[in-house]
């Protein structure tokens, strides 16, 4: 069997959504699978990337999505990207006709850097339209909020923190394994929240204040430079 | 009020609904003596965003990349009410639109804060807003019409939008998009 990991984040490789989906990819990979792995900005760069795409969507038995979330959906460029996979399935606009396998599992890997967990709803919806919009067997999303709080930390060593979305990696790549699809344990657990949403709330305006000190920008943070004003706050 | 109209429809025929939809609810605001801004987005070179929070951190308010959204930025500041018109997308909007809206996080503050009991980040720019989304869809698609809503639902949260309205329009309805838009407007100006 073969995994396919999509990252859906402009940031590609160096993002919290690589490290989540090369979590659940890497799980696959000690369980048996053959994995491959592309990011959204390589394969919408050039025709041939697309194509490649294409080629390891069609041998994939598993695909996962992994992405953040931006403006409480898919970013733009993993929308189109979806676009495309859905004109070729439906042999579209001169497309070529699909020609992978008939059971192709679809996981989506969503996480938001609010701290609830329900604000990536629409997003996980849309990806479950998607599926049923172009055939692909719906197996479920693992959804989380303080996605700031992941970062490219590693799971493993991040310790208690991250221990939920470590056990919902574990489950819901046992389930894939043998065939099945995300376990409602596994959703409910990468939902939990990371810690109190009060300390997660401080850590994250501290940290905003102090990257905003870094690059000498901290008095300038409320500037409205479009206002009909000018400058100012 | 300044009206700010968003057409995320593509160029060639699957956007044609958006287009009319965009003249319509254009015409509409303008008889009632409203000022209107509207962009063809497809028509402007807007790159994606690349997440790397410039805009907040380093230059707050400008983005990195010098391309045509500067002055959709600078008109979404200046906006009282945003209406944008998407092909539905499953369920969600086009990637025409949503590149835009990407790249609009410069107009939107770094810090959290709770409203309505969630955390959302505050307005760079403060004031009364309304939110009209408009979608079109080929013909009735339940499902999909529910994730729209919800999604106008979530944005108009994030945005503070004090009057949120979403509409999906199927094929062969947009001949009485303006009539539902004067009552649309009007709902607008009563609340802005």
């Amino acid at each position: 069997m073969k995994a396919l990991l999509i990252v859906g984040s402009p940031k590609g490789k160096a993002s919290t959504s690589y490290n989540l989906g090369r979590g659940l990819l890497g799980r696959l990979e000690t369980g048996g699978m053959e994995v491959v792995e592309t990011t959204v900005a390589a394969a919408l760069r050039s025709s041939e990337e697309r194509h490649r795409l294409y080629r390891a969507v069609d041998e994939a038995d598993v695909i996962i999505v992994s992405f953040p979330l931006y403006v409480d959906q898919l970013p733009a460029p993993l929308i189109q990207a979806l676009e495309l996979l859905a004109d070729r399935k439906r042999g579209a606009q001169g497309a070529t006709p699909w020609a992978g396998p008939i059971a192709q599992r679809l996981v989506a890997i969503v996480q938001c850097g609010f701290p609830e967990t329900l604000q990536t709803r629409p997003a996980v919806s849309i990806m479950r339209q998607f599926a049923r919009e172009t055939g692909f067997q719906w197996a479920g999303a693992l959804a989380l909020g303080m996605g700031g709080a992941v970062g490219r930390r590693s799971l493993e060593k991040a310790g208690g923190m991250l221990r939920n979305v470590v056990k919902a990696l574990d489950a819901a790549a046992a389930s894939l394994l043998s065939g099945g699809l995300v376990p409602e344990e596994a959703e409910a657990l990468a939902a939990k929240p990371l810690m109190s949403r009060r300390l997660y709330g401080l850590v994250a305006n501290w940290g905003f204040r102090s990257r905003l000190r870094k690059h000498g920008a901290r008095k300038r943070a409320f500037d409205r430079p479009y206002a009909a004003s000018g400058k100012g706050r | 009020m300044n009206v700010l109209i968003l057409d995320g429809g593509p160029r060639d025929v699957r956007g044609a609904a958006c287009r009319k939809i965009a003249a319509a609810a254009a015409a509409e605001a303008r008889l009632k003596g409203h000022a209107v801004t509207a962009f063809e987005l497809d028509a402007l070179d807007i790159k994606p965003c690349r997440g790397c929070f410039a805009c907040w951190l380093k230059h707050p308010g400008t983005c990195a990349i010098k391309d045509d959204q500067e002055q959709v930025l600078r008109a979404m500041a200046a906006g009282d009410l945003l209406v944008w018109i998407t092909p539905l997308t499953f369920g969600g909007y086009s990637p025409v639109l949503k590149r835009s809206l990407d790249r609009s996080i410069p107009n939107i503050l770094p810090f959290f804060t709770v409203r309505h009991a969630e955390v959302h980040h505050p307005p760079r720019y403060k004031k009364r807003l309304g939110l009209i989304v408009l979608g079109t869809l080929p013909a009735a698609d339940p499902e999909a019409e529910r994730i729209f809503h919800e999604l106008v639902g979530r944005n108009a949260l994030n945005l503070d939008s004090v009057l949120t309205e979403s509409r999906v329009v199927h094929d062969g309805e947009e001949g009485g998009i303006a009539g539902r838009l004067k009552g649309l407007l009007q709902a607008a100006e009563a609340a802005i």
